[in-house]
């Protein structure tokens, strides 16, 4: 019965709508299914003459939308066609800023919420005063949620001639949508395709934040909706990169390409109109930073700071810091048995050694960014002098597990005295000892984390730093709390001796390492070099045995000589002769160039941004790249392989590096024809055959 | 924990797989085993020899039936069928649990209750072939000529709405491109803007 009376009265109401003209500066609304559309009007009354703006207001069904006038990958746009008094026409659709709604695999663009459609109308100059003017739509609409359902409907609006009165409710809403519609602001714009990549450049850019900026091109097939647009923001301009679609194929592409380009001023998302003149560009000045845009998988600053802290708890594993943590596990293992606080005290000195190293490491990039020098994760051991002191620093502290010698107490302090001391001092500087050593390895996760962090501000930067070093410390500080889990351990005994000059080796294993290291920055010299100052180490600490005075004071002075014969060290001249994957494979070193002259001969590139003190790239190339599969691979998919080496301090690796988001190495791309020298795929730093094999395949 | 992972493994792995990387029009099309209504497997390089046109569809999408209540795509299916030497393959993308979804028994009898007449309906309920071409819309039409090389994508014709009277007098691609082929000339449109339905693939 109720259902009845609804229906009678509804079609009541449609028949009043369409029948009896009411003055109404809002048409009766029209619930077309997932929409309700309406007319709106910016004035009750205009003068003869005047200008007025007349909306299609549509509110949209929670989750559904309607679509721009390019609708991207599928969808139709809005329309509206207008039955006018004979003496008046209307304007262009002023359309609201679209954004880009993704679906699955495809992108749309398009409208949710209440977006308003404004259409510009002049009310004819030789209308009277009492005239009524009608103006009438109908309208069109594709609405989409998981299904599409077309809509349309009809509404009509009237507008007395008389004096000028604006509408209290509605002038506000659309003076909002006309400010919010992109207009040209005199922004220029070019679009060029090279490499099968579409560049588009802009300069004289709106005030504003264009750091996440998108292009909505007004045609369709210009570029590849689906694809991220990556944004490099230049001195003087801003660069977007994407994939080129099918109008470029055939020569079909026009003289001009008009879209819009968004922004955010305030956090208002904007956007401007902009004309871009086809195979060409403008010239935005040096770049400074490149960040993907927003569309997909943009990393924030919380994903920033969780991939950070679980980096840091993965550093432990990773096998440059191992042979330090066991150093902590002993010490750990004495204290186990004897006093709970103790342990916990120990805990925290080591996260706070821990801590303070990440920030004055911090610190230094802070500086050195400042300074405007390209640097990345890593940059300590770029420098000889610094891997020669480490090397000494780990022979000195593995002589002492042997038992060679004992630190006398006016020593304490030097950081080495770590085993001796359960105290604070010595927990502080075992922190700090494990993070310097651990700076040659990149755990995944951490890589995309530090990337981020070295492209933000300071105070970002420190956050994901504290946020890695709070992993890196995790284990020990659980350790600290949950002292069952130490009761796991032996009781203490003669073992405990045993085992702390057994861990003598892994130091000088990692000081072999580091000479290693050190072979490729400084050459032969180097090596002797270092190996020279070792000789002193040991000669100083085989003096201080005898107790005279003299012999103190000659010790002494071999300690200086130890420590300054590294001042010397410097990069070799020589280029890196670093060789890393070995096999038969065609090896090249390189640059940017020599992917290209590679694609161009038909051949797909495998680039390896390896460095001699990265303990990842060293893995990978053990078990992965220099594996008979792998290089068969290679040599059966015609691939040749780049080596960027790293080693030492190169600014346009690190550029290149920080072109894909990365602050340190590994980085592993692979470019095939297809996708071209611009813009490589990029593999997992944890490589693998499979990986290799789809990326070259693809 | 999971929500966290997700953005961390998006950024790493994201430059690694594209999410549609199209095949270029005068591309060759790889081999690629398809599975029909009947259970039935083929290689799409089974065909060469014979034309291939490869329908996206959707039954419940508005644009295609735009085609199939004016028998537009039913005819277009029977007049380039016809020689024998064409085959047609409608294909579903949608995944299961999604709009225009069938099963093979379902999609047989759809064909027979609207009077269709493809060649073979290909079931992609995972998506794979649709995202191989990468078919965006329903429809989406594909040709490829005897040597296996796509030379057609896009639009089925140049009429982009969803009103089944838009049908009369708008310009069919497809025809167009075939009469192209028939004539021993380069196809003229060899590639449009699809229009239509998003494809509602399994994500």
């Amino acid at each position: 019965m109720t259902r009845l009376f609804g229906i009678i009265f509804c079609t009541i109401l449609i028949y009043i709508s369409t029948c009896l003209p009411t003055l109404a500066r809002q048409s009766l609304p029209v619930d077309t299914g997932k929409v309700t559309a309406s007319l709106i009007s910016s004035h009750d009354s205009v003068a003869p003459g005047q200008s007025f703006y007349v909306a299609l207001r549509t509110d949209l069904d929670e989750g559904w939308h309607t679509y721009w006038r390019n609708p991207g990958d599928s969808g139709e746009p809005v329309q509206i066609n207008w039955i006018l008094p004979s003496n008046m026409s209307a304007g262009d659709i002023h359309w609201p800023l679209p954004k880009p709604i993704p679906t699955g695999p495809i992108v749309n663009y398009g409208f949710e919420g209440t977006p308003l459609f404004p259409v510009e109308f002049i009310a004819p100059a030789n209308a009277k005063t009492g005239d009524i003017l009608t103006l009438k739509s109908e309208f069109y609409y594709l609405v989409c949620k998981d299904v599409c359902i077309p809509e349309n409907g009809t509404a009509q609006i009237l507008i007395e001639i008389g004096d000028t009165v604006t509408d209290d409710e509605w002038r506000e809403p659309i003076e909002k949508a006309l400010e919010l519609s992109p207009r040209k602001a005199g922004v220029n714009g070019a679009i060029d395709n090279a490499n099968n990549r579409i560049q588009m450049t802009f300069t004289d850019l709106p005030k504003g934040d264009v750091s996440k900026s998108y292009f909505f091109p007004y045609p369709q097939g210009v570029l590849q909706h689906s694809q991220p647009q990556e944004v490099q923001i230049g001195a003087d301009g801003l660069r977007l990169e994407t994939a080129p679609d099918y109008l470029w194929d055939e020569g079909d592409i026009p003289k001009n390409i008009s879209g819009i380009l968004t922004y955010t001023d305030n956090g208002i998302y904007r956007g401007v109109e902009v004309d871009l003149t086809v195979n060409s560009t403008v010239d935005i000045g040096a770049i400074s930073s490149s960040k993907a845009s927003p569309s997909i998988g943009d990393i924030t600053v919380w994903s920033a700071l969780i991939g950070a802290f679980l980096g840091g708890i993965i550093l432990n594993i990773m096998p440059c810091v191992f042979p330090i943590l066991s150093l902590k596990a002993l010490s750990l293992a004495k204290t186990a048995h004897n006093d709970r606080s103790a342990n916990r005290k120990s805990a925290w000195a080591y996260t706070i050694g821990v801590l303070t190293t990440f920030i004055l490491i911090a610190i230094i990039l802070v500086i050195i960014k400042s300074t405007g020098a390209q640097i990345g994760w890593g940059f300590q051991l770029q420098s000889p002098k610094i891997v020669g002191w480490l090397a000494i620093l780990l022979f000195v502290i593995g002589l002492n597990l042997l038992g060679v010698f004992e630190f006398g107490a006016g020593l304490q302090n030097t950081g080495a005295s770590l085993t001796k001391k359960d105290g604070f001092a010595g927990s502080f500087f075992t922190g700090a000892l494990a993070v310097i050593v651990a700076t040659p390895c990149t755990a995944p996760f951490m890589a995309t984390a530090i990337g981020y962090a070295l492209a933000q501000p300071a105070l970002i930067m420190f956050i994901v730093f504290i946020a890695l070093g709070f992993g890196f410390a995790l284990p020990f500080l659980i350790l600290g709390y949950m002292p069952a889990l130490l009761t796991i351990l032996p009781k203490p005994g003669p073992w405990m001796v045993r085992f702390k000059e057994c861990l003598a080796f892994p130091m000088f294993a990692a000081a072999i390492w580091l000479v290693w290291v050190l072979s490729f920055q400084a050459g032969a010299n180097g090596v002797a070099i270092i190996l020279t100052s070792t000789m002193f180490m040991a000669f100083a600490i085989w003096l201080f045995k005898a107790h005279a005075k003299w012999t103190k004071i000659l010790a002494g002075l071999a300690i200086c000589i130890a420590l300054s014969l590294p001042v010397t060290l410097s990069p070799s001249a020589a280029t890196p002769s670093l060789d890393p994957v070995t096999a038969q494979t065609d090896t090249q070193i390189w640059s940017q160039e020599a992917v290209a002259q590679n694609l161009a001969q038909g051949r797909s590139v495998f680039v390896d941004f390896t460095a001699a003190w990265c303990v990842t790239c060293k893995v990978n190339e053990r078990l992965v790249l220099n594996t008979k599969a792998v290089q068969t691979l290679f040599s059966e998919t015609q691939t040749t392989i780049l080596i960027a080496d790293w080693t030492n301090k190169n600014d346009v690796i690190a550029s290149e590096l920080q072109r894909y988001g990365r602050a340190g190495v590994p980085l592993y791309l692979v470019f095939t024809p297809k996708t071209g020298a611009e813009k490589g795929i990029v593999l997992p730093q944890t490589l693998s055959y499979d990986v290799i094999k789809e990326a070259l395949e693809n | 924990m999971r929500r966290v992972f997700i953005p961390i493994t998006l950024a790493a792995f994201m430059l690694a797989q594209p999410s549609l990387a199209k095949i270029d029009t005068g591309a060759k099309v790889s081999d690629m085993v398809v599975t029909d209504a009947n259970g039935m497997t083929h290689n799409l390089s089974d065909y060469t020899g014979k034309r291939i046109i490869l329908e996206w569809t959707n039954h419940g999408c508005p644009y295609v039936k735009k085609h199939y209540s004016t028998n537009n795509m039913q005819n277009l299916q029977k007049q380039t069928t016809a020689n024998g030497d064409t085959v047609w393959l409608s294909v579903i993308s949608s995944a299961k649990g999604k709009q225009g979804y069938l099963t093979g028994a379902e999609a047989t009898l759809k064909n027979i209750k609207r009077g269709a007449e493809p060649t073979d309906v290909i079931l992609d309920p995972a998506g794979v072939m649709g995202r191989k071409f990468s078919a965006k819309t329903t429809p989406h039409m594909y040709i490829i000529d005897e040597t296996q090389t796509l030379v057609y994508q896009g639009a089925i014709d140049d009429n982009r709405s969803a009103n089944p009277k838009s049908v009369q007098g708008a310009k069919n691609y497809v025809l167009a491109a075939l009469e192209d082929l028939e004539a021993g000339i380069a196809v003229q449109d060899a590639t449009t803007s699809p229009y239509g339905c998003s494809i509602k693939y399994a994500r």
